[in-house]
């Protein structure tokens, strides 16, 4: 608990639960509707947008944020329109943006720590303003999965019946992408860039591990997540390591320890078996 | 080209006409998909919609259910507009060609079939009490009554398309739409699926619009049959036109599905 003495500290469990609890939604969409590496694409534009803003002179996560919303309507679009595939426009998209990003870095000559922060993350970051927006957009993010949940997993199971049943489907589906951009960029400043994608996945896979019903497997995603952020910041002020990294390594911890105890393919249920014959 | 038979209907009041389409043509990318469509169904007739791979078929069922501007023609269901159908679902089942689903989804029959009342539960409100018995009562009505916990993609292939009938049938539903809901199923699945469709129009007056290849189903189950590929080339009872040259015509081959399947009159050989 002396952890808690900190400033800083504070902010990062603060904040970390936050972002803890955010993710973990969003991850139960990313993952029953695959979009993973729609995650990753979103997640590596943001160094596009950081850059600008770096360059520029206003807020990096401000401009991640226009930056990665703009990415994800334009993956929606392209990929709506039939002209391409959706991951062939974020692989088109997510490289892209990452050379734009590189290059303006390296014209403004503005690579320091502070970029570094951005990429992998830091407890260090989080400030009482980056939590005010955490929280404000955090509940625009939440009221939009609740309010449209039930869309949302119908869009997610079957798009053409959903479509045909007359519901709002594009702008579930738009709505869905800007709420994965927001998320993204919420929570660059504790896991950054690179380790995002991991928060957007790895709750949701455990849940799914765990059950067959989605009520629990968003109960097992919001507690894996949650989890995972509070123990990595513990084990990352203690020791002194990058947060972003150890959540991520918590996560991927709780993850395997889900897969063994799955109903579906575990080991338990394979001893179980052995010692029923 | 098109040859249009109309059905003698009996001397009894006629029945209202669910669905008309009237001239419909439909162009996708430039390309003209369907050209002058047009026939009635009515109500509590099983309607089969037969037609070579890429007749349009499948645009057709898109087209009545709104999800495709004709660039001609005008079509009503249950005298409206698709634009006005928008608001008044609940009244049309639709079940697609496949249900492109993850089998790992964690939903289970139960949560499939409240998908169905999505849009008449309304956007921002949770399912009530006639909802889960709306649809508690169309799981036991395709017979899956004491399955409805497990999960979708734990049931056979057969029960999972009676779990998307269920789907169809609980709203107020007066109008099926199916796309080829056999395709893949093994002959008893197929069987089963039918009778059990067949009881379901009897019981509940449904009127139906069933895309299918299997001629053999139609012959038995349908009141009449259209014929597409591109334009209209039939439309008549099963026994009239199951056997013609002009079905041979349209799907521009020799084919002897007919074979062995009951039809006396086999005037195409």
């Amino acid at each position: 608990m002396r952890m808690l003495a900190y400033g800083f500290a504070q902010r990062a469990l603060v904040g970390g639960v936050l972002i803890a609890i955010l993710c973990s939604m969003i991850s139960f969409f990313v993952v029953v509707r695959r979009l993973a590496f729609v995650g990753m694409g979103i997640s590596h534009a943001a160094f596009g947008g950081v850059a600008i803003g770096l360059v520029i002179g206003i807020n990096p996560i401000l401009a991640a944020g226009f930056f990665c919303v703009l990415v994800a309507m334009g993956i929606g679009w392209f990929s709506r329109k039939g002209y391409l595939h959706e991951d062939t426009v974020i692989g088109i998209l997510f490289a892209t943006a990452m050379a734009f990003g590189v290059l303006l870095v390296s014209i403004a000559d503005v690579y320091n720590l502070d970029l570094m922060s951005y990429l992998f993350g830091s407890i260090l970051a989080m400030n009482w303003v980056d939590i005010i927006v955490l929280a404000v957009l955090g509940a625009l993010v939440t009221s939009f999965l609740a309010l449209f949940f039930k869309e949302l997993l119908f869009f997610s199971f079957d798009e053409e019946t959903a479509t045909a049943s007359g519901l709002p489907i594009r702008f579930v589906y738009y709505g869905l992408l800007i709420a994965i951009a927001l998320t993204i960029v919420v929570s660059i400043k504790l896991v950054g860039i690179i380790l995002v994608s991991a928060l957007l996945v790895i709750p949701g896979a455990t849940g799914v591990q765990l059950s067959k019903n989605y009520r629990s497997v968003l109960v097992i995603s919001l507690l894996t997540g949650v989890v995972s952020v509070v123990l990595g910041l513990y084990l990352s002020f203690w020791y002194d390591i990058p947060s972003g990294a150890t959540i991520v390594l918590v996560l991927f911890a709780i993850f395997l320890m889900a897969m063994a105890l799955s109903p579906r393919r575990g080991y338990i249920q394979r001893l179980r078996y052995k010692a029923a014959e | 080209m098109r040859e249009c038979r109309v059905t003698e209907f009996f001397s009894a009041p006629p029945p209202r006409q669910v669905i008309v389409v009237e001239g419909v043509g439909v162009s996708l990318g430039g390309h003209s998909v369907l050209e002058n469509i047009s026939f009635t169904l009515d109500e509590g007739t099983f309607l089969g919609v037969i037609g070579p791979n890429g007749a349009g078929k499948t645009t057709l069922v898109r087209a009545i259910l709104g999800l495709i501007k004709p660039d001609e023609g005008s079509i009503s269901v249950m005298g409206m507009s698709p634009e006005e159908l928008k608001h008044e679902l609940h009244h049309i089942g639709y079940m697609p060609q496949q249900v492109l689903f993850d089998p790992l989804f964690p939903v289970s029959v139960y949560d499939v079939v409240m998908m169905g009342r999505t849009c008449c539960i309304g956007v921002l409100r949770f399912a009530s009490r006639d909802d889960r018995e709306a649809v508690m009562k169309s799981i036991e009505a395709v017979g899956l009554k004491g399955l409805e916990k497990r999960p979708i993609g734990e049931l056979s292939g057969g029960q999972q398309k009676r779990a998307f009938l269920a789907r169809a049938l609980c709203l107020e539903t007066r109008i099926l739409i199916l796309d080829e809901p056999t395709a893949g199923l093994d002959i008893e699945a197929q069987e089963n699926f039918m009778s059990l469709l067949n009881r379901l129009k009897e019981e509940l007056g449904l009127s139906i619009v069933f895309i299918s290849h299997d001629v053999s189903v139609l012959a038995r189950f349908a009141d009449e049959i259209i014929c597409i590929n591109r334009t209209m080339h039939l439309h008549g009872r099963p026994e009239d036109i199951l056997g013609s040259e002009r079905l041979k015509e349209a799907y521009r081959c020799e084919f002897d599905f007919l074979a062995g399947i009951g039809i006396s009159d086999r005037s195409a050989d």
